[in-house]
């Protein structure tokens, strides 16, 4: 794709074509020098990152680089947020040195930013990855990847085109005690995986429901809501809360089953598949703003190999088996999975930053010639991906497998709204058969705020 | 949890994909109307969940009641006509969604920036060929042209492309832009009118130091 820097082509032009794009690929006026598109993104050992989102997982994320910088491994550079109040905190948090920006857009002119932590509300995932990719930087994305399927194969598309190393925030893949169970059901320790039963509680439902209203002072509505349409702000919308609803959020099966069904395809090995239905029951909120089913249960049917994942909200949960490590390590067993083989079962609890799993997979020995399975460095998701950012590998929640995760989210909320079974080709990635429900696998985005 | 919620199974929204779906007029609009403007959730909840066959008839009765004092019972009145529109385009209902297309149609013209909003936007899940002209007028409407263009986006098929070129010729500024990023979403090739989905805009007030 043809590009030039803005400045320089505003300064010739003002407005003009900056030459033959491939077909169906926007000419960009962008950041990025033109022919920079030739060598990847930087690699060099200490990365400039800047943090785009900084409240709520984007804090602890901010947290977490700031640690890092004082063992001298990053340099945290930017923050972002389009709350003012959440901004000031984040660059007091920096000791005053990381500049801010409301619009993370400055962040990606900048040449020296190397990568980007994406930690905004679910709707933005999407064109913020496309974004940062497009001006050459590598991203780490909370998750889920995305809100429809169109976003999720745009996000693909800009991470390979422009050699960026993308990953998922579905970090429980890259956990102790996940690749413990991985490596025993890789290695056919209870035969092969027929059905996996995932659980977790409800979504709760907006029982306090209030007027639209004026937005507060410190927060830029019109940029928090970006890609979507325009409405009028709801104090029902944030801050944390936007994953109550579709739009913005998804409710639970995407807010946790962006981890619980990220571990199943994992350990199945499915990261490259997808199921060939899907159909779902629930109950929705009678009232308020909040729209995400409050209960829900959706069945994936994939083939070849044939097997059923089963998103139970709420489930059956299955109490953790040492109640002691319960209290003392405050497991959330409220969620988590049953993966049942022909021979036996396998029980995995959790699945983000916690995950745990029975003691007959801890204690599993991989025998001469055993399966092998990815391993993050020192179990640590952030890790894995500078590890990927360095040496072009692929991370263990790469964006392929960020979006293949993030479909099923979606496809289980899509056949709630149009209230039938749906159909997918796993291999061409849409849904057949159903006109009404293919135009859902996107949502055009307000511009600017497009793919 | 929301005690009040009701339970919504696939066979209730609607019977899916069946040809022998209840007719459109199965449930009475007057009967769903009288149920959305009840005060009451565990009345108006259901209503407007079960919508779904009430149909093309119910339509424009239930866009009046989107702008109600009472909030809930507009919001209600909105999401009936997603679940509507929804459940007339499941396949093998194809009078069903021309009945309801033709009912978002004429709310196109409505007097409430809000209604015309909604409308085209359902058009964008269930409209066809019929439903591009009016949808097209709107790109001229300063209060909904946005949501046409993204609502035209969505539709299939040369009409919707013609449409939105057309308007691109005659738009301006940062619209005309936005045309042009239709089309090429929609595969087109656009040589003028570069994106400038890049470009920062927004200053914070917030300082370093």
């Amino acid at each position: 794709m043809d590009r030039i820097a803005r400045r320089s082509f505003l300064q010739r032009t003002g407005v003009a074509a900056v030459g033959a794009a491939a077909l169906g690929v926007p000419q960009v006026v962008s950041a990025r020098v033109l022919g920079s598109g030739e060598a990847a993104p930087s690699a060099k050992e200490r990365l400039n990152i800047a943090h785009i989102g900084v409240g709520g997982m984007g804090g602890g994320h901010l947290g977490y680089m700031l640690a890092r910088q004082s063992r001298g491994d990053v340099n945290v550079v930017a923050v972002c947020d389009v709350d003012e109040g959440r901004l000031a905190a984040a660059v007091k948090s920096t000791g005053g040195k990381a500049t801010p920006y409301r619009d993370y857009r400055y962040i990606l002119e900048r040449k020296d930013v190397d990568a980007v932590v994406i930690a905004t509300p679910d709707h933005w995932h999407a064109c913020q990855t496309v974004h940062a990719c497009e001006s050459g930087k590598h991203v780490y994305v909370e998750k889920p990847a995305c809100g429809t399927i169109e976003e999720g194969k745009a996000m693909v598309r800009a991470a390979k085109a422009n050699r960026c190393c993308v990953q998922v925030g579905s970090q429980g893949r890259s956990q102790r005690e996940a690749f413990l169970a991985h490596q025993y059901i890789a290695n056919g320790m209870i035969g092969r995986v027929h059905t996996v039963t995932c659980w977790h509680y409800a979504t709760p439902s907006d029982d306090n429901p209030v007027a639209d209203s004026e937005p507060p002072a410190e927060l830029d509505w019109d940029l928090w809501l970006g890609p979507l349409p325009w409405r009028p702000f709801n104090r029902r919308y944030l801050h944390g809360v936007f994953r109550w609803l579709l739009e913005s959020g998804g409710g639970q099966i995407r807010d946790r089953g962006a981890h619980v069904m990220s571990n199943a395809l994992h350990f199945m090995n499915a990261d490259h598949t997808g199921p060939v239905s899907i159909e779902t029951r629930g109950r929705v909120p009678t009232r308020g703003l909040w729209d995400s089913a409050i209960e829900m249960e959706v069945t994936y049917q994939f083939k070849n190999p044939d097997w059923t994942l089963i998103w139970a909200q709420p489930g059956k949960m299955v109490p953790y088996f040492d109640r002691d490590r319960v209290k003392r390590e405050g497991i959330r067993e409220s969620y988590g999975a049953v993966y049942q083989g022909e021979k036996d079962q396998l029980v995995v609890w959790v699945g983000d930053g916690q995950v745990y799993t029975e003691k007959k997979a801890v204690d599993y020995q991989l025998p001469a010639g055993g399966v092998e399975v990815p391993k993050s460095p020192r179990f640590d998701h952030h890790e894995d991906w500078f590890e990927g950012i360095k040496t072009g590998r692929k991370t263990i929640m790469n964006v392929e497998a960020g979006v293949a995760t993030a479909f099923l989210c979606v496809l289980g909320n899509l056949s709630l709204i149009v209230g039938r079974k749906l159909a997918w080709d796993p291999v061409k990635q849409e849904i057949v058969g159903d006109e009404a429900a293919r135009r859902l696998m996107s949502r055009p985005q307000r511009y600017p705020y497009v793919l | 949890m929301n005690t009040g919620s009701s339970i919504l199974t696939t066979a209730a929204i609607g019977l899916a994909g069946s040809a022998s779906a209840a007719p459109a007029d199965a449930v009475s609009a007057n009967d769903l109307l009288t149920r959305i403007r009840s005060t009451d959730d565990a009345v108006r909840g259901p209503a407007w969940q079960g919508a779904g066959p009430a149909g093309a008839p119910a339509v424009a009765p239930l866009a009046d009641l989107m702008n109600d004092a009472d909030f809930e019972i507009a919001r209600s009145a909105k999401r009936a006509i997603e679940v509507i529109v929804r459940h007339a385009g499941r396949p093998g209902a194809a009078r069903e969604r021309e009945a309801v297309q033709a009912a978002l149609v004429r709310l196109l013209k409505h007097a409430k920036a809000n209604v015309r909003r909604h409308a085209v936007w359902m058009l964008s899940e269930v409209g066809d060929d019929d439903a591009v002209g009016p949808m097209a007028a709107l790109l001229t409407d300063g209060e909904a042209r946005e949501d046409a263009r993204c609502a035209l986006t969505r539709i299939p098929g040369a009409k919707a492309t013609k449409a939105l070129e057309g308007a691109m010729r005659t738009a301006s500024g940062e619209f005309q832009v936005a045309l042009a990023d239709s089309l090429r979403a929609r595969g087109e090739k656009v040589s003028d009118h570069p994106t400038r989905k890049l470009v920062p805009t927004r200053q914070t007030r917030v300082t370093a130091g």
